[in-house]
Formats: structure tokens, C-alpha cells, sequence
């Protein structure tokens, strides 16, 4: 079955926006939209074909397939075979089939709303934006299929580089190109640490491939079944490093805690490609990397418990530091790290579907919550603030309808998708709660977030639609035209809709068969062996409990969190949805201050590089000025002066060219002649 | 299957061709002495060159030289096994041709208004006659007819330009240097007669393996010895090498590519041949009581050292050109110094492919000289600042060549000296593997100063436009492109160069 019927054109779905990418750069100038519609084309082409590969998955086939061998050799692995082959690959599995849809779905509705965002609004630069956004669309696509992990890692540093180049879109601010070199710094160093473990991954089992026979899955399951000694390591602890060392990688790029620091100063890019960063490319890049690479994961309990309490921590931190923002796009960036933490948290208690479920839906919302602010800024002329909003519910009204979907689906309230997804991440931590203590902490932490969660999203609701305007500009807004409409409109539906592929909770209740996503990534339409559901959930170490009933748990939890979320919301409506909220924020004293300031999390990076990395720095320049150019200097200064020497044996004058070759030609019988003995 | 065979003589064709085209040059002479029809003078001479090259081509693609059982013809012997075609003699022939191709194409231009235009491209084909004959001869007297015939017309040829004061000068020493080496050259021979009682190369090695030569181990070192002195003479290897830099850089410069890379592989055919063949390396030692590749070790560190570290400081474009040159010649000797009693194809076949791939990019390089000679604009680096600007094409070219030279992946030079390398370093020579990196390192410095000077410097003085001679700029680029074009077939013919090599040293 290779490269037959949709697989054969499964590379298109990549390359179309590398294409576009290069028509955007070389002829943007010249087309009539700046490289616009050859985005558009592209990503609505990646669409379709995507679309046509879930549908031939759902049909029962997979597509796992080495497309080029670009290195290949012999080494001694530590555990594997005594060889490594470096390839490019695809593997077009449900969870891959998935997420291509989502990411070029998502690529599509940016790229049709930046037609409203940047070329009515007569930004420069435009050829640069567009094959950004191509080479950007490429590289997360390209990861999003990779077959191997060295394969996913080149594509993950690819969607670095471009997050730099369309953060720092505005080169000419000041804080643009800052926030750019901030996020290619942050995310770099939790790179470093993923290249670690490729390497570390490869030199251990002699592959890197993510599925099938030859797997480093499969390669990790046998060593730690025959109680092998990896590099003096028994075998689990030696995946659990390994696996923690990639995860560095994957807090870099999903923003966790403590490396999230970048993402908020990220918002200085334009708000499409904040969209894109956060619902379907950069950001989703991390917890997708997670997913992809389960099974192993799921062979180590400890490296599962950290991803759920760093993923526990993150939500909760991250949401509390949201309450006081009056950035619209600042609450929104934070909301961002604090749902990443809740896809960690459940993909750290090995509530894989209920991670991917939550990934998906945050991909539509967030992406909707993203291009609404958007639109809110186009409105405002661009003015982000918050508290010079107000009243623009009657004036955007398909611009509110929208964001406030997106707002129901963040915070969590029934029926939005993402209530559904929310609960079933916090329904999977409590069962393995109830048996782990630590896990269980991560719960409670995720929980209270969820108030938080509702009292932002609300609070943020109400100060920009509600109230009265504060401002002349929300006043008299600008219009905005369909290109931004639509895509919030496609958006906002699927904020409303895209909980139904899995209503567990009401599967449970009525015991209806109506677990979709569940079935989907379980393999039940078709599957590459080992990557299903239920291979992990057999892997996963953990135990699972109950209060009562596996029902009644259920029933609690949901109740649980909806009530929080309810409350946050009726909180933010208490204190901001009259006709001239007032800032509540000096209540909270000391507190705000912390919060404000982001618990000091730059600060105490800033110092750190301050006094640690920079005198390393200095002390390595150092060594490099004197020691090592001083020896290259001298080493040039040496041969010039030899070459000048030896120049000077050629004096023109052939008599003693005639005595130096017959000297010379004496040297060496001389030489031969005592080595030989010739004249004994 | 050859539908008829021809008679064995035909072999030499490639050789013969030359000698004939020669001949009928000296025909056109003398029919119209005063004759200044170019075309006709440079064209006749560039068909009999392609047409030997296209000869010595056919009969790679027919399997001489290959051994029977592979399919081929074998080698052949011609006039009682005073000479043989075989891969080894046909690879150089065409390095040779193709070289002697190039520079009568670039003569074309560059010989514009010069006196004695027909001797000129006559005596340019009797020393490729000369340098092909090297490649097929089989006995130290047919080696040294040759090597006189390749060196005659050679010393003419400096001194062609008789009002350039640098012409008559370099042609003079190097006749002087010629003539002390050559008169080395052949009392080794005789020295190694007197040894052995052969001239003949196989016989030589069968006397020595017979140990009918034991008792005369220091006479035939010594002999040895003076022949090596004849090679590094041919090949401008230290400390024979006294008349390259003034030779090159007096001579016209499509002369200084011609000595320098044809002339070269020519010397360097000869020792690849003698040493392989006649002083075969355990038998040898045994009887003179040291590995002669000694010798060559020694000769190869120092060549390469001493012709980049002098190349470094040079300010005359083709004067370094020249040290190159002697650097060169000391990568290619690796050749002789990586065989051992258990084999050295591989690091023999290296310098081989170095050998041809140098045809092309040093051709290239002194070409790229006779274009600004022809030009006029000066001999010095600082002369040649801006080039670029008026030039590209050339300049680009240029750069491919020098690049190329400095060993730059992914160009020809940098396989042929990586594969040099490897070699090296498998035959266990460390030093000479040590010397190579370093060199190459050196004289990246050098090449990529001209490369500074013509495409990122400013002019000194202004420069009216440059015109685009057409021989020139033809033989320019084919050299450049040449340099790339080889990576694709590098493997094929690779493996053409270790078959010859592993022939000639079983």
C-alpha cells in the first residue's frame, strides 16, 4: 500500500505552503495581495488533502513510510543494533491524521483573516509576513507527520525559526525584536536538552523511528523487559532520563513552567500569528510531541508524573497571573500556558485521549479567542487595552456572538467543547489522584484553576463588550469586513460543536456508544500497531481508584469543576458587567504586586543570566581572544614569516639553484644511504 | 568484437596522432612561412589534440588495458615490450590531451601577434608527443627519449616570447636546471644497468627478484636515487624544482599551464611507472636494504610544505600560481609514498584522480592569467583588484578553479585530495596525512586572496572595458566547468584510475 490512493499525495499537504512560501518570498511584491492568495491556496489545498487522508484513516488504512535515507552507518548502540539509519519519513496514523486537519484548518482561517488584519490595514513588509506564515504552515505540518524523532526535531527547530521571524514581524519597535530573540532564547534552551535526548535516545537503542517493529518504543519495552543496563542505568530510570530530556523540548516550545516566560512577550507579534503560535503550530508542537512519542512515556511513571505536576502547576500558576492583565492579548496568552498545563496534566496521568481532546478543541477555541481579539484590535485601532473598550457588543455583534463561544469554551461551561475536554483531563487526573498523592495535588491545583480560568475569561468578556464605552475610538469602531468574519464564524461553530466527538460523561450516564475520539484514537477505524489507546493505557503504571462509583466519580468531578467555573464567571459578572467597572486590583495588595510583576519569573532569568551565564560568557571570549586566536595568529604570523624565508632560496641567480638541488639531492642520499647501508 | 584487428603499433595512436599534427604544422610552415592565419595554426592543432584525446577515449570504452578475463583487451605491448598500452598509460594520455586541448584553444587569443606562430603550436604538440610517449614507455631508454622529447620543445616554448626579458631568462634555466638533471637522470640509468644488466622495466624487476643484483645494492640504490632526482625534476618536486617559479612565471601563460599540469602528470606517469614496475617495493628494499618510498615521504612533506609556505607570500598572481604548483606535486607524490609491499592502489589511484582533476583546475587558473596578460592589466594581486566587475564570467570561473585548488567541498579537488587523505592515512602515513591538512589549510589563505582581490576589492585605477577573446574564455570555462563536471562521473573514473594503478602494481 505504499504511496497509494491519498498517501501518494500525503507529501503535497507539506509542501503546498513550502511552495507558497517560495512564490511569497521571490513574486510577493509583485502579486495583487502580497503573497496572500498563494497562502491561501496552499493552506485551503493542505486542507482538502488532509480532510482526504482522515477520511481514507477513518476507512481503516495507515501510511507508515520511509521516504528518503539522507545518512546511514555502522555504530555500536548500547542496546540495539549495531547500526543507524538516519531517514525521512511519514507516518499518517489517527493522531496524525487528526491534528494535519487541525493545523491546516487552522493555517486557512489565518491566512483568510490576515487578508482583513494586515492588507486592509496597509501593513509593509506583507511578502515577508506571507512566507512566514508558508514556511511556518510547512514546518508544523512536516513535524506534525514525521516518522522519527530526529526527523520531528529538525521540523521543531524549523517552527522556531519562524516563530522568531513572525514575532519579530515589526523589526523596526523595539520590543518586537526582543520578544522574538526572547522566544528563540527560551525555547532553544529546552532544545538543547530535546537534542540531548535524541541523541542520547539514538546512541541507546540504535533508532529513532516513532512506530513499528524497529521503534525505539518498542526497543525501550524490550530492554526494560530483559533488565538490560543501559549506560550504567538499569533500564526504566535510562528511559526516564532520556524521556525527560526530550521533555525539556517539549516545556520550552508548550511554554510550561519555568520556561514559559517567552510566550507573553510573544504577543508582540501580529495577532494572526499569535493565533497560529498558539492553537495550532508552535505551541501545540510540545504536547503533540508528547503524544506522538506515548508509548514511551508511558513506560516511565516518574517521567508521567512529572509531565502531570509540571502540567498541574502550569495551569493553575499561569491562570492566577491572568487575573490582572489589561492586555486583551496578555489574558489571552496567559490562558494559553495555563490550558497547555491542563493537555500536560493529562497526558501525564495517561489520559491520552483526554489530552488530545483537550488540544484539539483549545486549537478551535484558542484560534477563535486569537482572531476575535483580533478583530476587536482592527475595531479598536489597535488598541489593546481593556479598560478603553467597553459597550462593543452592539456595535461587533458577530464579533461578540463568536468571542463569547470562544470565551464559554475556555472557561469551561456546559455544553462548549471546551467543558467536555476540561473534565475529561480532570476526571482522568482524579481517578489516578485517588492512588497518588502528588497526582492528586496536581488535580486539586488544576482544579482551583478552573475558577481562575472562568474569572478571567469573563472578567476580559465583559470590560471589552459590556459596560459603556470608555473611550472615544470604542465609540465609533471601525467595521471589519467578511475575511475577518468568516473565519470567526467557522470558528466559533466549531467552539460549540467540537465537544460532541466525546461526550464521556454522558456515555456514562446513558450508556450510549458516542466516545468518538476515543474509538478514533484507539484504532478502532484503523491503526499503526502500538500507538492505540489501549497500548498505553496497558503500559501506564498507574492505578486507578473511585468515590463510590467509576459514575459517581464522574458525576462529582464534572459537577466540581462546572460549579468553579460558574463561579468564576459570576464573579468577574459581579464585579465587572455593570455599565462603569472600576480596577478591583488594589484588593488584593501585596498579592498584586507578585502577580503583576509574574511572580518575578523574568527577574530571577534575568539575574540568572546576569550573573552566572554572561561572566561565562566573558571568561569564554576571553580564552578565545588570547589563547585560542593568539595561537592562530602566531601560526599565521610563523608561516608567513616561513614563507618569506623560503622565498627568499629562490635568489634568482641559477648557479645556486644548481648547488642547492645537488645538496639537496646529496641530503638524501645521505638519508637513504645510512638507512640502506650503503656505504659500509 | 572488433570486426578486424588492428596492428599492435596502433596502439600508440594517441601518441602518434600528436607527433603527425605536429608534423603537419611544420607542413603549413613551410608551405607559407609567414602564415598569421590563427585559425588555422590554433585549429589544427586543437584537432589533432581532441583527436587523440578521442582516440585514447575509444580505447578506455574498448577494454584496453583491461584485463582479459574482465572482458577487455589486456595491455598491449608494442615494439618487444618497449612500450605498453595499458588503463595506466591511456589515463594519462588523456589528462595530456585534454590539458594540450585547452591551451592551444586559449593560444588561439593569447598568441595574437606573436612571431613564430607556427613553430609555436608545433612545438607545443611535440612535447605532448613527448608526454604521451612517457605514458606508454616501458624501458628506461624509450623513458628518457621521451622525457628529452617532452623537455626540448619545452625550453623553446619559455623562450618563445625573445623580447620579453622574463621569457628568455626563465627558458634559459630551466634548460641549465634541465640539462644537470637530465644528465643525472642518465647516469642513474646507467648506474642501474650496471646493476642489473636490463633497461627494460620487467626484466629489471624479475634481476632483482632473481637477487642476481644483491651484490650491488649501494650501486643500485644510488641509481634509484639519481631516478627519483629525474622524476622530481619532471615534476617540479624539491629540490629539483629551482626552474618552476622563474619558468612559469617568464613563460606565456598558456605555456605555465601546459608545463605545469601536462608536463607534470607526465613526470609523474614515468616514476608511477618505474617504481611500480622495475623496483617493486619489499624486493627492492631487500636487495638495497631500505623501502625507497622513503625517499618519497621525505620529497612529499617537503614539496608540499615548501611550495605553499612559499606561495603565501608571493605577490605576483602567477608566481604563486607557480609554488601552487610545486604544492601540488607534492599532494600527487603521496602517490609514490602510500605503496607498500601489500598493495597502495588506493592511495596511487588518489593521486592519479588528483592528477586529472588538477588538469583541469590549474589549466584553469593559469588561464585565467593569460586572459589578464592578454588584458594587460598587470601581474600583482593588488593588478587584478575588481576584475570581477568587468569579468564575471572569467571571475567566476576563476573562483570554481581556485576554490577547487584549495580543496573546497564540494569541487573536484577537495574529493581528489580528501581520497589522497584517507589513503594516506590507511597506508599508516600520519605525517604526510598531518602535512596534507595542514598545506591545504595554508594555501586556502593564498587562493582566496586572488579571489578577494577580483571579486571584493576596488580597483586601483580605472580600467576601460575588458574585451572577451573568445579561445580564452572557451578554454576558460570548459576548465571550470570541467572541475564540476567531474563529480558526477568522480566514481567511474575513480575506479578507472585504482584499476590502472592496481594493474601496474600486480
Amino acid at each position: 500500500m505504499a504511496g497509494t490512493g491519498a498517501f501518494g499525495y500525503a507529501p503535497a499537504i507539506a509542501l503546498f505552503p513550502l511552495v507558497a512560501f517560495v512564490v511569497a518570498l521571490t513574486f510577493g511584491k509583485y502579486m495583487p495581495k502580497r503573497g496572500a492568495i498563494a497562502g491561501i491556496l496552499a493552506t485551503a489545498g493542505s486542507l482538502l488533502l488532509s480532510l482526504w487522508l482522515l477520511v481514507t484513516v477513518a476507512g481503516g488504512e495507515v501510511y507508515h513510510e520511509t521516504l528518503y535515507e539522507w545518512a546511514a552507518g555502522d555504530v555500536l548502540t548500547e542496546a540495539g543494533p549495531d547500526g543507524i539509519e538516519f531517514t525521512f519519513g511519514l507516518l499518517i496514523d489517527p493522531l496524525s491524521a487528526l491534528m494535519l486537519v487541525i493545523v491546516s484548518l487552522v493555517a486557512f482561517l489565518v491566512h483568510v483573516f490576515s487578508l482583513g488584519y494586515m492588507n486592509a490595514e496597509g501593513e509593509t513588509g506583507l511578502p515577508r509576513y506571507y512566507a512566514g506564515l508558508g514556511l511556518f504552515t510547512f514546518s508544523m505540518l512536516a513535524f506534525v507527520y514525521a516518522d522519527n524523532l530526529l526527523m520531528a526535531f529538525m521540523f521543531f527547530e524549523l517552527v522556531g525559526l519562524c516563530s522568531y521571524l513572525l514575532i519579530g514581524f515589526w523589526f523596526r519597535t523595539r520590543s518586537a525584536p526582543s520578544a522574538a530573540k526572547k522566544a528563540f532564547l527560551v525555547t532553544r534552551f529546552g532544545d538543547y536538552f530535546f537534542l540531548l535526548g535524541v541523541v542520547a535516545i539514538a546512541s541507546t537503542f540504535g533508532t529513532v523511528a516513532f512506530a513499528g517493529e524497529n521503534s525505539f518504543v518498542v526497543a525501550a519495552e524490550t530492554a526494560i523487559e530483559n533488565g538490560q543496563t543501559l549506560f550504567g542505568f538499569d533500564a526504566r530510570t535510562w528511559v526516564t532520563i532520556t524521556a525527560l530530556l526530550v521533555l525539556g523540548g517539549v516545556m520550552g516550545k508548550s511554554a510550561q513552567f519555568p520556561l514559559h516566560t517567552w510566550l507573553p512577550d510573544a504577543m508582540e507579534g501580529p495577532t494572526t500569528v499569535s493565533a497560529l503560535i498558539h492553537a495550532a503550530t508552535m505551541v501545540a508542537a510540545g504536547v503533540y510531541l508528547v503524544a506522538r512519542m506515548f508509548g514511551y512515556y508511558a513506560l516511565s511513571p516518574t517521567a508521567l508524573t512529572v509531565i502531570a505536576f509540571v502540567g498541574g502547576f502550569t495551569a493553575l500558576f499561569a491562570a492566577t497571573m491572568g487575573v490582572v492583565k489589561d492586555d486583551i492579548k496578555q489574558v489571552l496568552a496567559y490562558s494559553t500556558i495555563s490550558q497547555y498545563g491542563y493537555m500536560m496534566l493529562g497526558l501525564g496521568v495517561g489520559g491520552y485521549v483526554a489530552g488530545v481532546f483537550h488540544l484539539m478543541n483549545h486549537a478551535f477555541f484558542k484560534a477563535l479567542l486569537f482572531l476575535g481579539a483580533g478583530a476587536v484590535i482592527v475595531i479598536m485601532h489597535h488598541e489593546q487595552d481593556m479598560w478603553k473598550m467597553g459597550g462593543l457588543k452592539d456595535k461587533a455583534p458577530i464579533t461578540y456572538y463568536t468571542f463569547l463561544a470562544g470565551a464559554l469554551a475556555l472557561a469551561g461551561i456546559i455544553p462548549f467543547s471546551g467543558f467536555w475536554s476540561k473534565d475529561e483531563v480532570l476526571y482522568d487526573a482524579l481517578i489516578v489522584g485517588l492512588e497518588q498523592p502528588v497526582i492528586l495535588v496536581a488535580y486539586a491545583m488544576a482544579l482551583i484553576a478552573v475558577f481562575f480560568t472562568g474569572f478571567y475569561t469573563f472578567r476580559m468578556v465583559f470590560l471589552t463588550f459590556h459596560g459603556e464605552p470608555r473611550s472615544e475610538t470604542a465609540e465609533d469602531p471601525h467595521p471589519v469586513g467578511w475575511s475577518i468574519k468568516a473565519p470567526l464564524i467557522v470558528l466559533g461553530i466549531l467552539a460549540v460543536v467540537a465537544g460532541l466527538v466525546n461526550l464521556a460523561p454522558l456515555a456514562q450516564v446513558l450508556g450510549a456508544d458516542i466516545t468518538f475520539l476515543e474509538h478514533w484514537l484507539d484504532g478502532e477505524f484503523g491503526s499503526v500497531e502500538g500507538l492505540t489507546y489501549h497500548a498505553y493505557h496497558e503500559t501506564v503504571a498507574f492505578e486507578e481508584g473511585a468515590i463510590g462509583s467509576e459514575t459517581v466519580t464522574m458525576l462529582l468531578g464534572a459537577g466540581l469543576s462546572l460549579g468553579l467555573a460558574l463561579a468564576g464567571a459570576l464573579t468577574a459578572h459581579t464585579l465587572y458587567n455593570v455599565p462603569e467597572p472600576v480596577r478591583h486590583k488594589e484588593r488584593l495588595g501585596g498579592v498584586r504586586r507578585t502577580l503583576e510583576a509574574n511572580y518575578y519569573q523574568d527577574e530571577y532569568q534575568v539575574w540568572i543570566a546576569e550573573r552566572f551565564t554572561l561572566p561565562a560568557a566573558r571568561m569564554a571570549d576571553r580564552f578565545d581572544q588570547s589563547v585560542i586566536d593568539g595561537l592562530v595568529n602566531s601560526v599565521s604570523t610563523a608561516s608567513l614569516f616561513g614563507g618569506s624565508r623560503l622565498k627568499r632560496v629562490q635568489t634568482g641567480l641559477v648557479t645556486n639553484y644548481a648547488a642547492l638541488l645537488v645538496a639537496g639531492f646529496i641530503g638524501l642520499l645521505l638519508l637513504l644511504g645510512t638507512l640502506g647501508g650503503w656505504f659500509l | 568484437m572488433a570486426i578486424f584487428e588492428l596492428p599492435g603499433w596502433t596502439a600508440l595512436a594517441p601518441a602518434v596522432l600528436l607527433a603527425a599534427t605536429a608534423l603537419a604544422l611544420f607542413v603549413i610552415d613551410s608551405i607559407s612561412p609567414t602564415t598569421t592565419n590563427r585559425g588555422l595554426l590554433a585549429g589544427t592543432a586543437t584537432a589533432g589534440s581532441l583527436a587523440a584525446l578521442g582516440v585514447a577515449v575509444w580505447f578506455v570504452l574498448a577494454g584496453v588495458g583491461t584485463p582479459t578475463i574482465d572482458g577487455g583487451r589486456g595491455v598491449i605491448d608494442v615494439l618487444g615490450n618497449q612500450f605498453v598500452v595499458d588503463q595506466l598509460a591511456l589515463f594519462f594520455m588523456i589528462v595530456i590531451t585534454v590539458v594540450t586541448a585547452l591551451v592551444t584553444v586559449a593560444s588561439y587569443d593569447y598568441m595574437e601577434g606573436h612571431a613564430y606562430q607556427a613553430e609555436y603550436y608545433s612545438l607545443v604538440l611535440l612535447a605532448a608527443t613527448g608526454m604521451a610517449t612517457m605514458a606508454a614507455a616501458n624501458s628506461l631508454v624509450t623513458i628518457f627519449i621521451a622525457l628529452e622529447l617532452s623537455s626540448l620543445p619545452s625550453y623553446a616554448l619559455v623562450a618563445i616570447l625573445k623580447d620579453n626579458r622574463g621569457s628568455v631568462e626563465g627558458g634559459m634555466k630551466y634548460f641549465l636546471i634541465g640539462a644537470l638533471s637530465s644528465a643525472i637522470f642518465l647516469y642513474g640509468i646507467s648506474l642501474v644497468y650496471g646493476a642489473t644488466g636490463h633497461l627494460q622495466l620487467e626484466t629489471i624487476a624479475d634481476v632483482i627478484g632473481n637477487g642476481d643484483a644483491n651484490d650491488y645494492g649501494g650501486l643500485l640504490g644510488l641509481g634509484i636515487l639519481m631516478l627519483i632526482g629525474g622524476f622530481a625534476y619532471k615534476t617540479a618536486s624539491v629540490p629539483f624544482h629551482f626552474w618552476a617559479p622563474e619558468a612559469y612565471e617568464g613563460a606565456p601563460a598558456p605555456i605555465s599551464a601546459f608545463l605545469s599540469s601536462a608536463s607534470k602528470a607526465a613526470g609523474f606517469v614515468i616514476a608511477f611507472r618505474v617504481f611500480t614496475e622495475a623496483f617493486p617495493v619489499a624486493r627492492t628494499a631487500s636487495v638495497i636494504g631500505v623501502d625507497w618510498t622513503v625517499a618519497f615521504i621525505v620529497l612529499a612533506v617537503v614539496t608540499m610544505t615548501l611550495g605553499n609556505f612559499a606561495a603565501a607570500t608571493q605577490e605576483n598572481v602567477k608566481r604563486m600560481l607557480a609554488y601552487s604548483s610545486i604544492g601540488h606535486a607534492g599532494y600527487a607524490l603521496i602517490g609514490l609514498a602510500g605503496i607498500s609491499a601489500d598493495g597502495g592502489a588506493l592511495v596511487m589511484g588518489a593521486a592519479m584522480m588528483h592528477l586529472l582533476v588538477y588538469g583541469f583546475m590549474n589549466t584553469g587558473a593559469f588561464l585565467f592569467v593569460a586572459l589578464a596578460e592578454y588584458w594587460g592589466v598587470g601581474r600583482t594581486f593588488e593588478d587584478y583588484n575588481g576584475l570581477a566587475r568587468q569579468a564575471p564570467v572569467a571571475c567566476f570561473a576563476l573562483g570554481i578553479c581556485l576554490f577547487s585548488l584549495a580543496g573546497i567541498p564540494p569541487l573536484g579537488g577537495f574529493w581528489s585530495k580528501y581520497f589522497l587523505y584517507t589513503s594516506a592515512l590507511d597506508a599508516g602515513l600520519l605525517v604526510v596525512a598531518a602535512a596534507l591538512v595542514v598545506n591545504s589549510a595554508l594555501s586556502l589563505y593564498y587562493y582566496s586572496r586572488l579571489i578577494k582581490a577580483v571579486w571584493i576589492e576596488d580597483p586601483v585605477v580605472e580600467r576601460d572595458s575588458l574585451s572577451q577573446p573568445i579561445g580564452l574564455y572557451a578554454a576558460l570555462v570548459v576548465a571550470a566547468v570541467m572541475t564540476v563536471a567531474l563529480l558526477p562521473m568522480f566514481g567511474p573514473v575513480a575506479d578507472t584510475a585504482v584499476n590502472a594503478a592496481t594493474a601496474v602494481l600486480t
